[in-house]
Formats: structure tokens, C-alpha cells, sequence
């Protein structure tokens, strides 16, 4: 009994040592408690439209025939575009996209108009502003729907003259009908596609950077061993100055992590059909993991400087990595296996998956074992990278602790 | 200027001594440069794993699935035999899309009672389930050509005539300077540039709070002039990073050939402004905020934020006015849009100009950030320290001249 009561008066002793070092960084303050909340806000401010909307294009019209015009107001009337300009050549209209005062362009050659009305295949090209795959997005959705809208318009009417109506004509222009529903996310936006993802990302990356900052400070100042109380130096029982860190940590990160994955989708009304419980239980093994992980790398950078600046570049390939926004089957095996080195991938696929499209725990099982087989590999790793600090460095820091 | 190459040389020296840290750091860069060249190199997802619900188990449910596989946007991956086990293969991320062809489809279709087949695409993952629901989209209408194209033979018309009925307008896209819409060009050409730029913002900002740490001797062999001795000591670092940045830029547009319409030596002068602007900001923050933990974990929010507020995933033009204001305080909105102008459009000067000059002008946070640091070690006494000793090694000098003559 009093065995335990020692095990949890150390760590909790530990713990607070390590809250007390935190605290006293006003840098590592910031990155903890404010980058933590300031980046989801800023992301979903800057978000916050979701899709793009009133896209200004040009038509040019070298057909000058009703069927264009129809096709031109009916590509206006879409969300996505808005027809800004009618030019009288391409060349003219070209002009223009390089102004960058459009970003598509219509074009209906000569013979449009009376390829339709012929019955024959009238063809309209349709150039598009690459610079955004979003812009891209936008303007191949709308004039898709345009698309097919008329061609049925179309078919419908040659049927009329062919002598078939009501019910006979239907069969015609749609003998299959297909009804698409897109799951999860209706509207597509990239807001609530993306900033999930961040969310998790974020909670990963701040913790790491600010455990980088402050043991790297640590060891400039050569206080790693007085750091840790002495009497918690010997062999057997470091591990508790490995949990109770952890422990200090995990204080500062559940709240933090309640406001971001639970506050935060429903003020910014981000997806969040996930069951609240079951983001609970899978973020625990989620935040050990990410602790630990980040312990682990931080004591051996020894360069704090080049530490966080890597840091902070890979933070866009952890994004990749993640699966989030390349999809995993199509990544190349190595990267694949190379991603589950990092809690963030686990982090992020189980979030998004729970958060916005209702999985539940068993349906992230595999993600929700991997942290959890992080957690302890990192723990395990953690704990001997303290001992190697402590114990096996050279002559300097046994200096030290004098 | 003499001033100028001497704290220059000084910094290579130093490097040359301590090679580590910039070796790990261009280390860092090459692995994230070799990262996005092999990790996106399908250039669009292809051959996305999607499933069938196949409840009709007829002809054509059965030809539908084989003519699906076929394509190359996606492939079948399983089969099954009811709505609930697609929708659970969904939420386990086993697949991206489902088609869903109910019972008697077959037999609707011969009795001409259209039968009604659904699609389903997961939109939580935008690329994955877009993609597949663009191919699977294709092929139902492809589908529904056929029994149209099948139906209108029987009724005795021409191919000619057929073709007509079946696609009335037909639409041409052509993706201007990225004809086959590959990921690749479009993530890469912004990203590594803002890759290099965190990198060059953070490092400055450390390198310039070890220079403050203890600026005495770095002053004195630029003869206690503190912006030669700054610039002198940044510079090393701005032409390392700008070649970086022209090397990858080399690697894009020749070795991948991706579009460069414009001039590739006015793209590299960017790069090299973009370096310079970057530095600006730099400076500034380091001036601005004289504790060393505060700069970097500001600099560290400031650089992060750079790639969502260059505006090249999500265009700033979606953006909230203020946020829209907000980005053209990051560089790497500029270089973005002068790469746009430059190589996809392969406009004049005249219409990059603008964020040519805007790259230039973040040379001013530049200054201010020089007369900060001035303020301070004015405010400390370093400078009139440097400036005495300067003095009295002129003295000593003259006493030594005088002395000879």
C-alpha cells in the first residue's frame, strides 16, 4: 500500500515539476495553450465558404445561335460560375485569363448551333484556369450539370420530332436512372474535408514543437539531469518520471483536445456526427502516443534549432502522410509503412472517420490498436532514451549532477 | 561594403567549421523534395478501390461490374450482397464509392420501366471520392448509352443519326498548362518554395538571437557596423536557400516537364526575392519580439499559416475580405502568384510586376527589424562598447603611424 501510495506521490511529483517548467516558458505557453486554439480558428475562418462560388468566366460566341446563348445562360445560372464577359474572339478571352480576370473560358465554334439543330454532335470546348485544382473543381461540376441538363433538353426535343412523346421519350433519353448521393459531405466542401484532419494535426504538431523547445532548452542549459528529482534517477523506477511527464502533458492536452475535436466542429458546424464517447476513448491511446513519440525524438535531437525547424516543414508532410488528402490505397508501400511510424496518421484516419462519417470504435480498430501498440513502443522508447541521458552519456553531464 | 564581406566571409568560415546544422537542414530538404516527387507520382489517384452492391445478379449488373474494373480510375474490390455491408466497407475506409444496382434492374430495363441505380461516394475524403464518383458517374452513363444506342438500333436508325440522339453536345475541357490534370505540378511547384521559406524564417530568427546572445565579436569584424554585420551574415544563408529553391525549380520544369511558359531565369529571381523577403520578416519578427522562445513559436505560427494563406489549396478569393488582406503579408502568396503569371500563363513583366515589387517591399519590415535590434543593443550599451573599442584600435593604429613616420 504504501508502495503504490510512493509510485503516485513520485509521479505526481514529477508532474508537477514538468507543469512547473512548462509554465515558466512563456514560448512553450504559447505554443500549448494559444497556437493549439488560434490555428483551428484561423483555418475555419479562412475556410469558412467552404466552396467556391461565382467564379467569373468568359464565353465567346462564334455560333450566335439560340441554342449557345442557352447554354451560356444556363452555365451563368449555376453557383459555381458567373459570366463576366462576352468576348468576340478566343485570343480576346485568353487576354483576359492571363490578366487574371477570369478563370474559365466557353467556347462555342461556328457550326453550334446548327449541329443541333441538324441533330448531329455540336461539340463547345471548355477552357479551364489551372492554377487551383478548386477552380478546376468548380468549373467542371458546373458545366458537367449544364451538360447533361442539355443534352437531355436536346434529346428530348429530337425524340419530340421524331414522332415520340410522354412516356415512350422518357424511356428514350433515360432508360437507366441513376440517383447519386454523396455521402457524409453533401455539399463536398473543402472546409469540412480538411479541417478535421488539421484538427488532429494540429494537437500533434503543437505538442511536439513544444516539447521540442523545452528540452532542447533543457539541454543547452545542461540541466537534463537536474531536471529529474534525484531520487528518481535509479534504474528500475525511472519509468516513473517517464509517466509522470506524461501525466503533466496529458493535463494540459485533454482539455485542449475536448475544445478541438469536440467545442470546436460544433461552433464552427464542422461535421460532427461521431459519437462523443467514442472520440473520448480513441483520443487517450492518441494523446499517450503522441507524448510519448514526441519524447522519444526530442531527446535525441541534439540540435533544438534544426529540431524545430524540421519540425515544423514536416508538420505539410505528416498532412500528406495521413491519408487525408491522398487517398492510402494510392500511396507507394514504403511511404504507407513509413506513415505508421507516426501517431498523426493513426490520429487523423480515426477522427475523420468517427467525427464525420459515424464510425464507430470497432470500424477504427485497427487504428485504434496501432496507437495503442504506439503508445507502449514509444513509452518503452521514451523511458530508455531517459536512461541513456541520465546514465550512459559521457563524463560532462555526470559532471553535472555534482 | 568592405565591412559587408567581412562578416560575410566570417559566416562562411563558421559554416565550414559547424557544417552540421545547414547539412541537416538541406538534408531535411532534399528527403521532403524526394517525399513529393515519389509519393504523388500517379500525378491523380488511380485505380481507387470502390464496391458493387449487386442485388440484381443478372446480365448486366454482372457486365456493368466487369466493364467498371476495366476503367482506369477505379477497380471493384469486393461485391456485396446488400446496402449495409458496402456502407460498413465505407466507413472502414475500405472503399471510396459504391454502386448499388437493386433487384429486377435488368428486367426494368428490357420492360422499359427505367429502373433506377444509385451511386454513393465518400465525400470525407475529397480526392479519393471525387475521383471514383467522376469514373463510376462515366460509366452509368455509359451504360445508359448503351441500352439507348441498343434500343434506337432496333428501332431502325442510322449509327450516324444514332450517335446524334444518344450525345447531343459534347463537351471539350482542356486544363490550361496541366492538360492531364496530374496533382503532382499543382501541390509541388507551392509547396516546396514554402517549404524553404519556414525553413529560411526559422533559422534566421535563430541565427540572429545567437548572433544578439553575443554580438561583440561578430561587431567588431565588421568594424562595429551593425546592418553590414547582419546582412553579411544572413547572405550565406539567402544564396544557399535561393539556389535550393532554383535546383528544385530545376528539377520541375526540366526533368519533369512540368508547364513553364514564361521565362524560367525570371522565376529563379523570385525564388531569389522570396528568399530576401522571407529574411525580411524575419528580421522584423526577431526585432519586434527580443525573447528568443516567443519569436520562434511566433515565427513557427507565422510560417505554418504561410501555406494556407498563399491561397494555392483553397483560393484566397473564397477567403473572408480580411483573411484575403491578411495573406498578402505571407511571401509566399507573392512567389505563388508570380509563378502563376510566369509559368502557366506566361504572361509579360508587366502583369507580375505587382508582386515583384510587393516581394521587394517586405525588405521594409526588413529595416524596421534592423533598427530594433539597433535600439536594443544601443539600449544595452553593446554598440558605444564596439564603437570605444573601435575607436581605440584607430588610436593604437595612429600611435603606430606616427610612430613609423
Amino acid at each position: 500500500m504504501i508502495r503504490l501510495y510512493n509510485i503516485v506521490k513520485d509521479i505526481w511529483d514529477v508532474a508537477a515539476l514538468e507543469l512547473d517548467r512548462i509554465f515558466h516558458d512563456g514560448g512553450v505557453v504559447l505554443l500549448f495553450c494559444v497556437a493549439t486554439l488560434i490555428y483551428p480558428w484561423i483555418f475555419s475562418y479562412a475556410y469558412q465558404n467552404e466552396c467556391i462560388r461565382n467564379l467569373p468566366m468568359a464565353v465567346v460566341d462564334d455560333s450566335h445561335s439560340v441554342e449557345s446563348r442557352r447554354f451560356a445562360s444556363k452555365l451563368d445560372a449555376t453557383p459555381e460560375v458567373n459570366i463576366c464577359y462576352k468576348c468576340n474572339t478566343i485570343e480576346e478571352a485568353h487576354r483576359l485569363m492571363q490578366q487574371r480576370a477570369i478563370n474559365a473560358i466557353v467556347y462555342f465554334p461556328k457550326d453550334y448551333g446548327t449541329r443541333v439543330v441538324t441533330g448531329e454532335t455540336a461539340r463547345a470546348c471548355l477552357f479551364c484556369d489551372m492554377s487551383s485544382f478548386l477552380y478546376y473543381r468548380s468549373v467542371f461540376t458546373a458545366a458537367n450539370a449544364v451538360l447533361v441538363d442539355e443534352m437531355q433538353f436536346i434529346e428530348a426535343d429530337r425524340y419530340s420530332r421524331a414522332g415520340l412523346s410522354g412516356e415512350s421519350r422518357a424511356q428514350l433519353v433515360q432508360p437507366i436512372q441513376v440517383d447519386d448521393v454523396k455521402l457524409y459531405l453533401p455539399n463536398g466542401g473543402f472546409t469540412s474535408f480538411l479541417v478535421p484532419a488539421l484538427l488532429v494535426l494540429v494537437l500533434h504538431q503543437t505538442l511536439f514543437l513544444g516539447m521540442c523547445v523545452l528540452y532542447g532548452t533543457t539541454r543547452e542549459k545542461r540541466l537534463i539531469v537536474r531536471s529529474v528529482p534525484a531520487r528518481l534517477r535509479h534504474q528500475g523506477i525511472l519509468y516513473r518520471v517517464t509517466v509522470g511527464r506524461a501525466l503533466a502533458y496529458l493535463i494540459i492536452y485533454l482539455p485542449m483536445t475536448a475544445i478541438n475535436l469536440l467545442l470546436l466542429p460544433r461552433i464552427f458546424n464542422l461535421p460532427h456526427i461521431g459519437n462523443p464517447m467514442s472520440i473520448v476513448v480513441f483520443v487517450i491511446p492518441f494523446l499517450l502516443a503522441a507524448i510519448f513519440f514526441s519524447m522519444t525524438i526530442c531527446s535525441f535531437v541534439r540540435n533544438r534549432d534544426a529540431g524545430i525547424v524540421v519540425c515544423i516543414f514536416f508538420s505539410v508532410i505528416l498532412l500528406f502522410l495521413s491519408g487525408a488528402i491522398w487517398p492510402q490505397s494510392n500511396m507507394p508501400r514504403f511511404w504507407l509503412y513509413f506513415s505508421y511510424l507516426f501517431p498523426s496518421t493513426f490520429g487523423i484516419q480515426g477522427f475523420i472517420r468517427i467525427n464525420s462519417m459515424a464510425a464507430t470504435l470497432s470500424q477504427v480498430k485497427f487504428e485504434y490498436l496501432m496507437l495503442w501498440l504506439q503508445a507502449v513502443v514509444y513509452f518503452f522508447t521514451a523511458s530508455g532514451a531517459l536512461h541513456y541521458l541520465l546514465h550512459l552519456r559521457s563524463g560532462r553531464h555526470v559532471s553535472e549532477r555534482m | 561594403m568592405n565591412r559587408f564581406i567581412r562578416s560575410f566571409r566570417r559566416e562562411l568560415q563558421q559554416i565550414v567549421i559547424h557544417p552540421r546544422y545547414l547539412l541537416l537542414l538541406t538534408a531535411g530538404l532534399v528527403f521532403s523534395f524526394i517525399f513529393f516527387l515519389t509519393f504523388m507520382r500517379e500525378g491523380q489517384p488511380q485505380k481507387l478501390p470502390i464496391a458493387i452492391v449487386d442485388q440484381d445478379g443478372s446480365y448486366l449488373s454482372r457486365r456493368l461490374c466487369h466493364e467498371i474494373d476495366a476503367t482506369q480510375g477505379v477497380r471493384v474490390v469486393a461485391v456485396y450482397q446488400n446496402h449495409n455491408q458496402a456502407r460498413d466497407a465505407m466507413q472502414r475506409q475500405r472503399i471510396f464509392a459504391f454502386l448499388e444496382i437493386p433487384k429486377g434492374t435488368y428486367n426494368d430495363v428490357l420492360g422499359f420501366k427505367r429502373p433506377h441505380i444509385s451511386l454513393y461516394a465518400n465525400n470525407a475524403y475529397l480526392l479519393g471520392g471525387s475521383f471514383s464518383y467522376k469514373s463510376l458517374a462515366t460509366m452509368t452513363k455509359l451504360a445508359s448509352g448503351a441500352v439507348q444506342r441498343e434500343i434506337l438500333r432496333k428501332k431502325g436508325y442510322s449509327e450516324k443519326a444514332i450517335s446524334g440522339l444518344i450525345q447531343p453536345v459534347e463537351l471539350d475541357t482542356h486544363a490550361i498548362s496541366n492538360p492531364t490534370t496530374n496533382y503532382q505540378p499543382y501541390i509541388l511547384t507551392t509547396m516546396l518554395p514554402g517549404i524553404i521559406g519556414v525553413m529560411v524564417l526559422l533559422l534566421t530568427i535563430f541565427q540572429l538571437h545567437h548572433w544578439l546572445q553575443n554580438p561583440y565579436e561578430r561587431l567588431h569584424v565588421s568594424g562595429g557596423d551593425l546592418a553590414a554585420s547582419i546582412f553579411g551574415k544572413l547572405m550565406p544563408y539567402t544564396l544557399w536557400f535561393s539556389l535550393m529553391g532554383i535546383v528544385g525549380n530545376l528539377v520541375f520544369f526540366g526533368f519533369c516537364h512540368y508547364t513553364m511558359l514564361g521565362s524560367f531565369w525570371m522565376l529563379s529571381l523570385t525564388m531569389l526575392l522570396f528568399i530576401f523577403a522571407v529574411q525580411g520578416m524575419a528580421l522584423f519578427l526577431t526585432g519586434l519580439l527580443p525573447e528568443m522562445h516567443m519569436s520562434i513559436s511566433i515565427g513557427a505560427i507565422y510560417g505554418m499559416l504561410s501555406f494556407t494563406m498563399s491561397g494555392f489549396s483553397y483560393p484566397a478569393i473564397s477567403m473572408p475580405g480580411g483573411m484575403q488582406a491578411f495573406g498578402y503579408i505571407f511571401p509566399l502568396r507573392h512567389y505563388y502568384l508570380a509563378y502563376v503569371d510566369i509559368a502557366l500563363y506566361g504572361s509579360g513583366f508587366r502583369q507580375y510586376m505587382p508582386h515583384i515589387i510587393a516581394l521587394i517591399l517586405f525588405l521594409v519590415p526588413g529595416i524596421i527589424g534592423i533598427r530594433l535590434i539597433r535600439s536594443r543593443l544601443k539600449r544595452e550599451g553593446v554598440l558605444d562598447r564596439v564603437e570605444m573599442e573601435a575607436l581605440k584600435q584607430q588610436a593604437e593604429q595612429g600611435v603606430l603611424e606616427s610612430e613609423i613616420v
